[in-house]
């Protein structure tokens, strides 16, 4: 498999029917959208799911104004401990097994036990497979079945695949996202006497955060550094989306690329409760709310511009970027016979320009504003939207 | 005979009493179980210290340490110095790196390579948001060997009333991480410092061997603690030696 960035252009000029998207003469400008990869451990539940339907809705929309590049490599981030310790886990535990008949639950199940086992594999045990990681792309075939099964999903939902199956590593090592930051006077490296490495912006007031600890381990900031210190800079935009669990961390990763010189917007995504309450997927208890569940239930019932469109309407629009509401299945039946009323194409359509209509939901940044687009959709009293937005975004 | 382990008691004894003398009234300090038991009381209390030091620290090197440490054990007035030594001289270690912090926070002093800074001795909670910010410094790799150095401290200082003296520090290295070492050798050094044991011009020769020596005595101060496999039974974990007079 061959590494990749995905990047996806603005129309040509001369197909550009309205001129203040960019200025003329200027050069598209070029985003980059970085969210938070999910570990390939478990079943997407729903707030997984709403992290990346907001990504490619903004991928999508703003893909028509500007350059933009999708930047989701799972190979990053399998260097984490939580993910090798998985692994290391499976293969003492389960040993040779045929992880194809499995299903994202199955896999999941096996997780939490691993998370329930509460044991810490040592440096030596987890070597080998960071190394086999590192040196060629590989993927453990538990890992490697969950992905399998998260590209049809996507492929289901009409969702663009920035490349889950494709090794995809970071542009830097990690000795060398050290040096450069070190450089830079960011970053704190005490493993010469035993101790962790920091991120040091404590010259901006933000608290010394660990990367790699004192056995060398790093954890998911260092790889989102690795993948993102070299890359952002090169971008007029660097779009990060996550969890707002992870503020503190997120706050201390834009200060650092603008330190290096990219331009970054954070884009903080609430997660979606269920029964009222944020659970971790490590904890399992996922049931009959996986994406898996939710496209085998509403997949019988609607076609695929309807499922599509639908759960873009809920999981953007209606659950919004907080975490008030809890996933409710009823509320997501409403979306979809939403959608399904927006495709009848009872009403008239909006006359506006594709550019002109996506250009009205990016304030003051170049990357297009997935909950105002979708809200607009909603929105009594307005035109419908046009077949070209609804396919180039939304089906 | 007298044993070394009943030396190192008197010693630690002479400690507690000297920072503490009320401890000599509810613990017997010339028995092994009672010193035991004010050092667990210390240690106790050493969590909730009223006054302390911070020492931030980027990288470290014994001997430049060595040299900070003393500079600024010197800057501390004697009335903050009495103060600092009723909670025996507690100072906390952060991972950190000066150079980024000198805009948000005055410290009481830098080391001349900006590898480490230090704040007070003072009330606790002026060092909280220093703290809030940093984390603890971890030195958990073992404490390093290096040929025998000579270090010349306070070299700044006015040395009028003193002649400079020459002296053999002692560390040990046998089982000593970096972080025990640090510890040890701060007590061992600001407050030889302020008993004006070291002073404006003095050199001190810093060797390092598995155990101190016990042939390199007499000492004018001693660091005597427990080890962790055994509290109760006492080692040298670095000393000053008396005044030398040979090259």
């Amino acid at each position: 498999m061959q590494t990749s960035l995905h990047t996806a252009s603005a129309p040509a000029p001369a197909r550009r029917s309205h001129a203040d998207a960019v200025p003329p003469g200027a050069a598209h400008p070029r985003v980059l959208l970085a969210p938070i990869t999910v570990t390939p451990s478990k079943p997407l539940t729903p707030s997984h799911l709403k992290g990346l339907l907001w990504t490619d809705v903004m991928y999508r929309a703003t893909a028509q104004l500007a350059e933009v590049t999708y930047r989701y490599s799972p190979t990053t981030y399998h260097l984490t401990e939580q993910t090798l310790g998985f692994w290391e886990h499976l293969d003492r535990t389960v040993g040779d097994t045929d992880y194809s008949g499995l299903t994202e639950e199955d896999i999941g199940e096996l997780y939490v036990g691993y998370r329930s086992e509460g044991r810490r594999a040592g440096p030596a045990a987890l070597r080998p497979y960071a190394e086999a990681v590192e040196l060629h792309g590989w993927v453990h075939p538990a890992s490697a079945r969950v992905l399998q099964m998260w590209a049809a999903h996507y492929a289901r939902l009409g969702m663009h695949d920035a490349g889950l199956l494709a090794h995809q590593p970071p542009e830097l090592g990690l000795e060398e996202v050290i040096d450069r930051l070190g450089a830079a006077g960011m970053c704190l490296d005490q493993r010469a006497y035993g101790g962790p490495v920091f991120l040091d912006a404590t010259r901006y007031g933000l608290p010394l955060r660990q990367i790699v600890d004192a056995g060398g381990r790093p954890n998911y900031l260092a790889c989102v550094l690795r993948e993102l210190v070299a890359l952002a800079p090169r971008f007029d935009e660097t779009v990060l989306l996550y969890d707002r669990e992870l503020e503190p961390d997120y706050l201390l990763l834009e200060r650092t690329l603008s330190v290096c010189g990219a331009t970054v917007r954070r884009v903080t995504l609430g997660r979606v409760p269920i029964d009222g309450e944020i659970r971790s997927a490590r904890h399992g208890d996922w049931h009959d709310h996986t994406t898996g569940a939710l496209l085998r239930g509403a997949g019988a019932e609607f076609d695929d511009a309807v499922l599509r469109l639908g759960m873009r309407l809920y999981f953007i629009a209606g659950l919004g970027p907080g975490q008030q509401q809890s996933f409710r299945h009823e509320a997501l039946r409403q979306s979809l016979a939403r959608a399904a009323r927006l495709l009848s194409h009872d009403r008239a359509t909006d006359p506006a320009p594709l550019p002109e209509v996506l250009s009205r939901h990016r304030g003051a940044h170049l990357h297009v504003n997935p909950y105002r687009l979708t809200s607009a959709l909603l929105a009594r009293h307005r035109p419908a939207p046009s077949p070209e937005l609804l396919s180039a975004v939304y089906l | 005979m007298t044993t070394s382990q009943e030396l190192f008691r008197a010693q630690v004894a002479r400690r507690i009493l000297t920072a503490r003398p009320e401890l000599a009234t509810r613990f017997d300090l010339l028995t092994a179980d009672g010193l035991l038991s004010a050092r667990r009381e210390i240690t106790r209390a050493a969590s909730d210290a009223k006054v302390l030091a911070v020492c931030v620290l980027r990288d470290f090197d014994l001997p430049a340490w060595v040299r900070a440490t003393c500079a600024f054990a010197a800057r501390v007035e004697p009335s903050a110095a009495a103060n600092w030594r009723r909670d025996f001289t507690r100072t906390v270690f952060l991972a950190g790196n000066p150079v980024n912090l000198t805009d948000r926070f005055a410290f009481d002093h830098v080391a001349d390579d900006g590898s480490a800074a230090w704040q007070g001795p003072a009330d606790a909670g002026a060092s909280t948001a220093l703290r809030r910010l940093l984390k603890l410094f971890d030195g958990a790799a073992e404490l390093p060997t290096r040929p025998s150095t000579v270090v010349r401290v306070l070299a700044d200082r006015d040395r009028r009333g003193r002649a400079p003296v020459r002296r053999e520090l002692h560390v040990a290295t046998a089982g000593v991480t970096i972080a025990n070492c640090l510890v040890h050798l701060n007590h061992l050094l600001v407050e030889a410092v302020a008993d004006g044991i070291v002073g404006p011009g003095d050199e001190l020769v810093v060797r390092q061997a598995p155990w101190l020596p016990a042939s390199a005595g007499p000492f004018a101060a001693l660091r005597i603690d427990g080890t962790s496999e055994r509290p109760d039974h006492l080692r040298a974990y670095t000393a000053l030696t008396e005044e030398i007079h040979d090259a």
